[in-house]
């Protein structure tokens, strides 16, 4: 524990921090720009030069390891002297376009520039000029602004894993660049533009739209994948404007997939903003009193066995529980939220990530079954990814090849090779036992089988086989790719005694047996098979489910009301209001509530803080938000005969998985650009 | 027939012709009085006042009339629609009958009675009767406050002014408003060509009545009646058009009139400035009137030019403790002086 | 002696015809205003008369939608919308300004970098209708054009103070 002097100030500062770290600890601060704490140690913008005793120059604090009895001074004449002088470096080439600039507002040079800038430039020759690269649909450049800190270069190598940025040429010339220009491949590239500290990468969709001063900010949750990022919405009257990640150390550092990100444009489009009532065979607008006199028309009297309930996976647990309510107060119990009809049981050790996201940095060894986490949850794979980086990681996968910006050994495709490694027929488990603390992370590609639940006894009988559940360390992690999916299994949106799950409810619409089926936000399932059922559709989106229905019921988007969501670790977060839902959509519980009157089965909670003590009753972990309560090590799943063919994984497209992102133009380029790379691998790669 | 034709017809159509054209020459008179006034007081406050509407603005009054004739006439939902409506025709057709009295020279009145100042007095008391109907009939506080003011005003203000009135009576020896004049003819002090007008004698009288009359007309500085920084508008607050046209209109009548009155009593009316042959003919003795009406209205407008606008209190405490005292001393007075010094006129 | 000056002065009004004295001494006065629509005062280059978008010589709008002016307007009189017009350069696709709002304080024309919006000499702008005061990005350019010279005028006269 080095003990230093800032300022006069004693300060005594873990080993291996640097000194720039030690003056924030001391709450002194010292201007940076090429310095992360999340990256890799640069060292090259020199604006945190500070005056260090014995040392003839002043020194870089960024690049500085504290250590004992250094005698720092940050606000001496010598180190302004320094900063200012960086500082008309820096500006020597930087544009002084910030009225056009988006970061404009938000811009560390700017601010910067305010405390150390010079009035006027004593710069008189030509400005250099730098052609724009093109980064992709989603990041807009203007490489004129580049300071050359490498945030991005170092983010795209270490964290996002892809070596794909690069500086080429030297002093002046110098630029920053994809070598061969093509769009980024990374899932997490939108963090780059968090990271600039100038302009020089902006967001390409938000280009122009805003200033920073004009956006009403939220601090929300994201929900279009299961990892539950903490997100600050940024609306400007009725519009989101973007999305920013929030910090929380324990779920997505400071971290945001491109998908949670960029696919908000979604919101705006394609949205129900109406009661629809099926006339003779079409859609027509309704008023929410004959839609709801058109449902309770064909629901009254029908005996409670013949209605369903799906859920989808964008929904908050609030309206599930609603909608749970409804249904079983009309007798029926055919309930799932399991759209993709992944096998999942009751216990909770078999469907949370027991690990925690956090606990992925302690892990030694990881075997990924039927699971792409760089799709699924980009921000998990990071972690992975940056414990990989600490070194002593093996990783080995099980489902068809893949790219997870780390090495894995592949063991094979199927669940007979789970199969094998459970019987002990496998070298590769004597690598499992012998970690310290190891993983296994079972996908929805290896649940959402016919042989789902006997796939997950395997993987339980391998954990048990390999000592991956022990005392402190519980490694057994289920990675979900929906964000209602672990708040619908924790209120028990699963089908009752003598219920069907989806596969049943699907079924039984085809032969009649169901009459009702009640979507709420479900489109993944295929509406196909529905047959001549009555179908309700509540949701925001008109997607697959709305074409389907005979009432569709707007509802609200996860950015539009007040929801409980559960994350893949089971950590409850609460998403927040940031804009009213549009036109005479509502919100979600609202619906059910109001539709409850007239069904005759009246809910018995009038606002959302009843409807949350409810939720408590239901389930008292409800109440502990922001908290992973760990799950209980009990045996789960079917033991039986597995299949043979290989996990399929469940997202092809990362850009496209849901309602919100399949109507987003964003998402629509991003598809687009990722085929156009895709076609050109195969071209060249034959 | 020729009985009825001498004796009625012609009489009767002397009498409507003469009525026509001192209404007509009245509603003329009166209509660019008020761009007189505009005028002045923007030559007083240096500006130029209305030049837009005709050559120098002539054109104006025509201007406002028609406007105030276009425009919608506003009844007021709470308001008593027949008061309402009567009250400004009352306070019209009430000045414009006082005119019946008004001698324009001696051969010249449309009804020379024995009792005219008397018919004045009356009729000019009675204007108050249209504002406080106003007041009432609009149901609004700032009408009634206004139309309150009014009432008071107008009452203690009549009372200096009868007895400024019964001052000229002692000196003129009649109430035939022609004999006053002629009373006035003869020259003071044995120099005939000096004019005998009743203000040399009587000046504190003259200031009494010409304030008096400032008061009665509801004119600056006594205007509390319309109060605009205090009541809006007075007891026409809630008047438009037309009927608030009648207010205005009946409002510069009884300036015209009370000018009419001070130079009948105080300024020898018809009578020439210097009661030389020449300019004694009976033809020029309408245009002396008329000039020393539109004299005593220039000092109207001129007051209202300079003085700011008074207290009520102060209204009240110059009513009824200074100009009362004041002319009941001076009645006595002149009623002393006149018994003492044996000049009391002879009653035919 | 002082009294009787004093009563004298009273009972003769003497303040009151030597003030009426005054009042009549001005009506011989020259009329100390002008005649307003065919005279006209003369107008500071600060003055800040009706807005205007202005553009440059070669016809290309000024203004880069760097929305400065709607952050700093204290009446919040003005509404910028802006995305990147076909070429790529940052433009406003809506520029409104509530001129029933503004206090024509002159912070917009103040903040702005480029000179684009600026408080012409123009003052006579009545309408009959509150509408036709929500000026948009159309009406504020065409401004711009026909007060072109006298704006550039101006900001010429007060550019050595600036």
């Amino acid at each position: 524990m080095p003990k230093l002097t800032i300022n006069g100030q004693e300060v005594e500062v873990p080993a291996g921090t640097t000194v720039l770290q030690a003056c924030q600890s001391a709450g002194i601060e010292v201007p940076h720009f090429c310095f992360h704490e999340r990256l890799a140690i640069a060292g090259n913008c020199r604006m945190c030069l500070v005056e260090m005793e014995k040392s003839p120059k002043p020194v870089a604090s960024c690049a500085m390891p504290a250590a004992d009895g250094q005698v720092v001074k940050t606000d001496s004449a010598m180190a302004q002297r320094a900063r200012k002088g960086v500082m008309e470096f820096l500006l020597i080439n930087h544009p002084l376009d910030c009225p056009i600039c988006d970061q404009g507002g938000e811009c560390d040079l700017q601010d910067e520039a305010m405390a150390f800038g010079f009035d006027r430039g004593r710069f008189q020759e030509n400005k250099r000029a730098v052609k724009d690269k093109n980064f992709g649909p989603l990041i807009k450049t203007q490489m004129t602004r580049c300071i050359h800190c490498t945030r991005c270069v170092r983010f795209a190598t270490d964290v996002a894993g892809v070596s794909e940025l690069g500086a080429t040429g030297r002093g002046e010339n110098m630029e920053i660049g994809t070598y061969i220009e093509h769009a980024l491949t990374s899932e997490l590239s939108g963090n780059m533009i968090d990271l600039c500290p100038v302009g020089a990468l902006t967001s390409k969709p938000y280009a122009f739209v805003a200033r920073p001063w004009e956006l009403r900010k939220t601090e929300s949750v994201d929900v279009l994948d299961a990892v539950g990022a903490n997100i600050r919405i940024d609306t400007r009257g009725p519009e989101v404007l973007r999305v920013l990640p929030r910090l929380h150390e324990d779920v997505n550092e400071e971290w945001l997939g491109d998908k949670g990100r960029f696919a908000i444009d979604g919101l705006m489009k394609r949205r129900l903003d109406k009661p629809y009532v099926r006339v003779d065979g079409k859609l027509t607008p309704a008023s929410w009193a004959e839609a709801f006199t058109a449902i309770a028309a064909r629901i009254k009297g029908l005996d409670g066995s013949k209605i369903a309930g799906i859920a989808g996976d964008l929904v908050d647990a609030e309206s599930m529980l609603a909608l749970k309510d409804l249904l079983t107060g009309l007798g029926s119990t055919n309930l799932d939220c399991r759209q993709d009809g992944a096998k999942l049981p009751a216990e909770r050790a078999g469907y949370l990530f027991n690990t925690t996201i956090a606990g992925i940095d302690q892990a030694d060894v990881v075997l990924f079954v039927g699971t792409n986490p760089r799709l699924e949850a980009p921000l998990i794979n990071a972690r992975f990814r940056k414990r990989y980086l600490m070194g002593g990681f093996k990783a080995a996968a099980i489902g068809p090849s893949l790219d997870l910006t780390f090495p894995v050994v592949q063991l094979g495709e199927g669940p007979e090779v789970l199969a094998d490694l459970a019987d002990g027929n496998h070298t590769w488990i004597e690598t499992l036992k012998g970690a310290k603390h190891p993983m296994i992370v079972v996908g929805q590609g290896a649940l959402a089988r016919e042989d789902g639940a006997a796939v997950l006894a395997l993987a339980h009988r391998l954990a048990d086989a390999a000592g991956v559940v022990r005392d402190g360390w519980n490694g057994f992690n289920v990675l979900h790719t929906a964000a209602a999916r672990v708040g619908g299994l924790e209120l028990g949106f699963v089908p009752g005694a003598g219920g069907r799950d989806v596969a049943g409810i699907l079924d039984g619409a085809g032969s009649g047996s169901i009459e009702v089926v009640y979507l709420l936000g479900a489109d993944e399932i295929d509406t196909s098979k529905l047959g001549k059922a009555f179908v309700i559709y509540q949701g925001h989106h008109g997607d697959a489910g709305a074409a389907r229905a005979d009432v569709v019921l707007p509802g609200a988007a996860y950015t539009e009301k007040n929801g409980t969501y559960v994350n893949t670790e089971g950590r409850v977060q609460l998403g927040r209001l940031a804009t009213f839902p549009p036109g005479e959509a509502r919100e979600d519980w609202k619906i059910l509530r109001a539709l409850s009157d007239p069904l005759g089965h009246k809910l018995p909670y009038d606002n959302l803080a009843q409807l949350r003590q409810r939720l408590i009753e239901v389930n008292p972990r409800f109440a502990h938000v922001d908290e992973v309560v760990p799950a209980d090590w009990v045996a789960f799943g079917a033991a039986g005969p597995t299949g043979a063919g290989p996990f399929v994984y469940p997202i092809e497209n990362y850009y496209m998985t849901d309602p919100v992102s399949r109507s987003s133009p964003t998402m629509a380029a991003c598809t687009e650009s990722l085929r156009a790379t895709v076609s050109q691998k195969t071209g060249t790669n034959g | 027939m020729a009985n009825f034709l001498t004796d009625y017809l012609i009489p009767f159509a002397w009498i409507l012709g003469g009525i026509i054209l001192t209404v007509a020459c009245l509603m003329g008179g009166m209509a660019y009085l008020t761009l007189f006034e505009r005028k002045v007081l923007a030559k007083i406050q240096l500006r130029i006042g209305p030049n837009i509407v005709g050559p120098f603005g002539l054109l104006q009054p025509i201007a406002d009339g028609l406007k105030l004739l276009t425009k919608e006439t506003i009844i007021p939902s709470g308001a008593n629609r027949a008061v309402f409506i009567l009250a400004p025709m009352m306070t019209f057709i009430l000045a414009l009958t006082a005119w019946a009295v008004i001698p324009f020279n001696q051969y010249m009145v449309l009804a020379n009675i024995n009792v005219g100042v008397l018919f004045l007095f009356a009729i000019s008391s009675l204007g108050v009767y249209g504002i406080i109907m106003a007041g009432w009939a609009s149901n609004s506080k700032y009408a009634f406050l206004g139309s309150l003011r009014a009432a008071a005003q107008m009452v203690s203000y009549e009372v200096s002014m009868g007895l400024v009135l019964v001052t000229v009576l002692l000196c003129a020896g009649s109430l035939n408003l022609s004999q006053i004049v002629l009373a006035q003819s003869h020259g003071w002090f044995g120099v005939s060509w000096l004019p005998g007008w009743y203000v040399l004698p009587l000046a504190p009288m003259a200031v009494v009545f010409f304030v008096s009359g400032l008061a009665e007309t509801n004119r600056s500085p006594f205007d509390l009646v319309e109060g605009e920084s205090e009541l809006v508008g007075g007891y026409f607050v809630e008047y438009s058009s037309m009927t608030f046209a009648l207010f205005y209109l009946g409002e510069y009548m009884n300036m015209i009139l009370v000018s009419a009155m001070t130079s009948i009593l105080f300024l020898g009316g018809w009578l020439p400035p210097l009661n030389i042959e020449i300019l004694n003919s009976p033809y020029l003795g309408p245009i002396w009137f008329v000039l020393k009406t539109i004299f005593v209205l220039f000092c109207f407008i001129w007051v209202r030019g300079s003085f700011p606008r008074f207290r009520y209190d102060q209204l009240m405490r110059l009513g009824w403790k200074i100009f009362l005292p004041l002319s009941l001393g001076y009645l006595l007075l002149v009623a002393f002086v006149l018994v003492y010094m044996g000049w009391l006129p002879k009653v035919a | 002696m002082a009294f009787i000056d004093r009563g004298a002065r009273s009972f003769l009004l003497w303040e009151l015809l030597s003030g009426m004295a005054l009042s009549f001494s001005y009506m011989f006065k020259k009329p100390v205003t002008v005649n307003y629509p065919y005279e006209k005062g003369p107008l500071s280059p600060r003055f800040r008369g009706e807005h205007a978008l202005r553009r440059y010589a070669n016809g290309e709008e000024r203004c880069i939608a760097c929305k400065l002016c709607e952050a700093v307007c204290p009446a919040l009189a003005i509404t910028i919308e802006a995305e990147p017009r076909d070429d790529g350069s940052r433009r406003t696709t809506r520029y409104d300004i509530d001129m029933t709002k503004c206090i024509y304080c002159g912070l917009c024309q103040e903040a702005c970098p480029v000179d684009a919006i600026v408080e012409g000499p123009n003052f006579e702008f009545a309408t009959e209708t509150r509408e036709e005061l929500f000026y948009n990005k159309e009406k504020l350019l065409s401004n711009g054009d026909r007060w072109e010279y006298e704006i550039a005028q101006n900001l010429l006269a007060d550019a050595p103070y600036r």
